[in-house]
């Protein structure tokens, strides 16, 4: 079952100073501070029945 | 019969359990008002994720730890495996930081930042013995570095990184047990102290945190619950 | 604000937080977990169908052999003669170093040798013993058993030496050296190549006290003494000093959590005064961030950093807009 992507070559990495990282990586850590704010950012809707809010 | 029940472990924790979770506790259908932002669903992400994790892990040991090399349906349930792992940290990590932000330890809820980080630093090593058990060159690597930490600090004798056998039988049973007995108490301490309020605003510097214990502003305005804005048409309340 | 009123106003702090009095909403849990679910399915079906996941196949001793007859020669003789990564590694392997320690600390000594490898009789000695039809190979083994460790010691010695200009022979099942006093040496390590290249090896070195085998650390380990590994794993960038700890083979994201762990091994002093001790050391700076993680309610300091920079005013703004007086919870 091929992929669409196919990922499977030597990953591109970035440096910085001592600083390594592959991209892929690089995307997952950038992605999660970029979720984390729009997650406080983006109005939560305000109706009573309303679902997605949660009691954690 | 009532006149043992006193001594009936039975009762008594049944008694223990429904006093610190009635039914309409454990399951609640109402949630505070103040529970209104989306950083509040990567609790639930985080378990749904745990979910995939499990489910698709239950897939791959069905047919034991060869198949997925060497059939695309295989190959196809350990990219899902793979995949749901990646999220459950991206979630868990967001739902962490967003916990620490409202400092979500207050009011006597320090055993739930202690479950949720317990964790996921049991989660960690759960993840290496999945990479080390996977059977290829990765599985290979990981575990050839990865011993040098383990040995370093005495563990080795006992947590063999090389052993697939040892380590197959941690990521399978031992550690993801670990992790949903974890998950289990701390959504249960969730339940049972409900979700930490919002820092309490002093409304001016005389109603700042109490310096000499006396009353505040608001405190003298005592206002009645029913006088309280709601935004819910029910009302519904656990 | 003095220590007893810090110790008030965190009282009055959790008092407030302990019991919520105030108004509600209606919510669906059940309906919510499912929901979530489905997302983190719908969002992992994505990326399976896009990228799929890694699979590069694992080396073998036999796969070794025989595409760098050098490297694994070179490797066979330093498990000989002891001087091998794994054959001065000490416990759990052997007793031939003290292992790890900060100060008198030394928990890699004190748990001793758990898993026990004689690198001369597990990698080379005993492999051959197990070679039938070739009297030469067994009479050469017997030879150098025979030899006291002096002279046992020249021979390893002058063929590592050689091995530097060595090239792959007889179709590369063999090794071409210059001529030199290495007494058996040669005749066994082309002995171990041939079994290596046949790959028998590999199965000679799991461990074989039963039929039924799954711990696969001799191999691993032989072949980490070489460098069939590191050179796969360079290529994937996978090296500790290309922040490997973290990565996955090929682009695919890897361990990101991970990312403090690989930290501290990428600096000073891990780097250079640290260097042989540089995983306790980790380990230890770990161990002490991971308890202070757990703690983080009561380090004082720490605990107060989200009242200090206020970022809960914007995750709680619709409250705090809604509800300017908002009900003295406790209970």
């Amino acid at each position: 079952m091929a992929a669409i992507f196919n990922l499977n070559h030597p990953a591109h990495t970035v440096h910085w100073h001592f600083f390594t990282m592959s991209v892929s990586n690089l995307i997952v850590i950038i992605l999660m501070l970029v979720v984390f704010a729009l997650a406080i950012a983006i109005p939560f809707p305000r109706h009573g029945g309303a679902e997605g809010g949660t009691s954690s | 019969m009532s006149a043992v029940k006193g001594s009936n472990w039975t009762v008594k924790v049944r008694e223990k359990a429904v006093g610190a979770l009635p039914p309409d506790k454990l399951l609640p259908d109402g949630v505070p008002t103040y529970v209104s932002s989306w950083i509040y669903v990567f609790g639930v992400l985080s378990i749904a994720a745990l979910v995939v994790i499990i489910g698709s892990g239950t897939i791959l040991a069905l047919k034991g730890p060869g198949w997925w090399h060497f059939t695309g349906i295989g190959r196809f349930f350990n990219s899902i495996h793979m995949w749901s792992v990646e999220i459950f940290f991206f979630v868990m990590v967001v739902h962490l930081w967003g916990k620490f932000w409202m400092a979500a330890w207050r009011g006597g809820r320090t055993r739930i930042w202690v479950t949720g980080a317990i964790t996921f630093l049991v989660a960690v090593p759960c993840a290496l013995t999945g990479y080390v058990s996977q059977q290829n060159f990765d599985a290979q690597w990981i575990s050839t570095q990865a011993k040098d930490a383990m040995n370093a600090v005495g563990l080795g004798s006992f947590f063999n990184l090389t052993n697939f056998g040892q380590m197959y039988s941690w990521h399978i049973y031992l550690l993801p047990m670990a992790v949903v007995a974890l998950v289990g108490v701390h959504v249960l301490l969730v339940r049972k102290h409900g979700v930490v309020p919002p820092f309490e605003l002093p409304t001016d510097k005389s109603t700042a945190p109490a310096t000499t214990g006396q009353a505040t502003a608001r405190e003298a305005a005592e206002i009645p619950p029913a006088e309280i804005k709601t935004s819910s048409t029910e009302g519904a309340q656990s | 604000m003095s220590r007893e009123s810090r110790k008030l106003a965190r009282k009055r702090e959790n008092d407030y937080a302990r019991d919520w009095k105030g108004p509600y909403r209606s919510y669906d849990l059940i309906k919510e977990a499912t929901i979530a679910i489905g997302v983190v399915i719908g969002i992992v079906l994505v990326l399976t169908i896009l990228f799929s996941s890694p699979d590069d196949k694992p080396s073998t001793v036999q796969q070794w052999s025989r595409a760098t007859p050098v490297d694994f020669v070179t490797t066979a003789v330093s498990e000989l003669d002891g001087s091998s990564g794994i054959a001065t590694y000490g416990p759990p392997y052997n007793h031939n170093s003290d292992g790890q320690h900060i100060s008198f600390i030394r928990p890699q000594k004190w748990f001793g040798v758990d898993h026990p490898i004689d690198t001369a009789q597990d990698y080379v000695i005993t492999p051959l013993r197990q070679i039938n039809g070739e009297p030469l190979t067994q009479a050469a083994v017997s030879v150098y058993e025979a030899a006291p460790a002096k002279l046992q010691t020249a021979w390893t010695d002058a063929y590592t030496k050689a091995l530097a200009n060595a090239t792959p022979a007889a179709g590369g099942s063999a090794l071409a050296i210059k001529p030199g006093n290495y007494g058996p040496v040669p005749v066994m390590m082309n002995a171990l190549l041939r079994y290596a290249q046949g790959g028998g090896l590999d199965g000679a070195l799991v461990n074989n006290k039963q039929f039924y085998q799954t711990d696969y650390t001799k191999p691993l380990l032989f072949m980490a003494d070489g460098g069939v590994l590191s050179d796969r794993a360079q290529a994937q960038h996978l090296l500790g000093e290309q922040w490997g700890m973290m990565n996955e083979t090929g682009s695919f994201p890897g361990q990101t959590w991970l990312w403090l762990y690989t930290f501290w091994y990428q600096i000073k002093p891990f780097t250079t005064s640290w260097a042989d001790n540089a995983d306790i050391a980790v380990m230890a700076v770990m161990g002490v961030l991971s308890l202070a993680f757990i703690l983080v309610p009561v380090l004082p300091g720490i605990r107060d950093i989200p009242r200090k920079i206020p970022l809960y005013k914007l995750i709680w703004r619709d409250w705090y807009g809604s509800s300017p007086e908002p009900p003295k919870a406790g209970a």
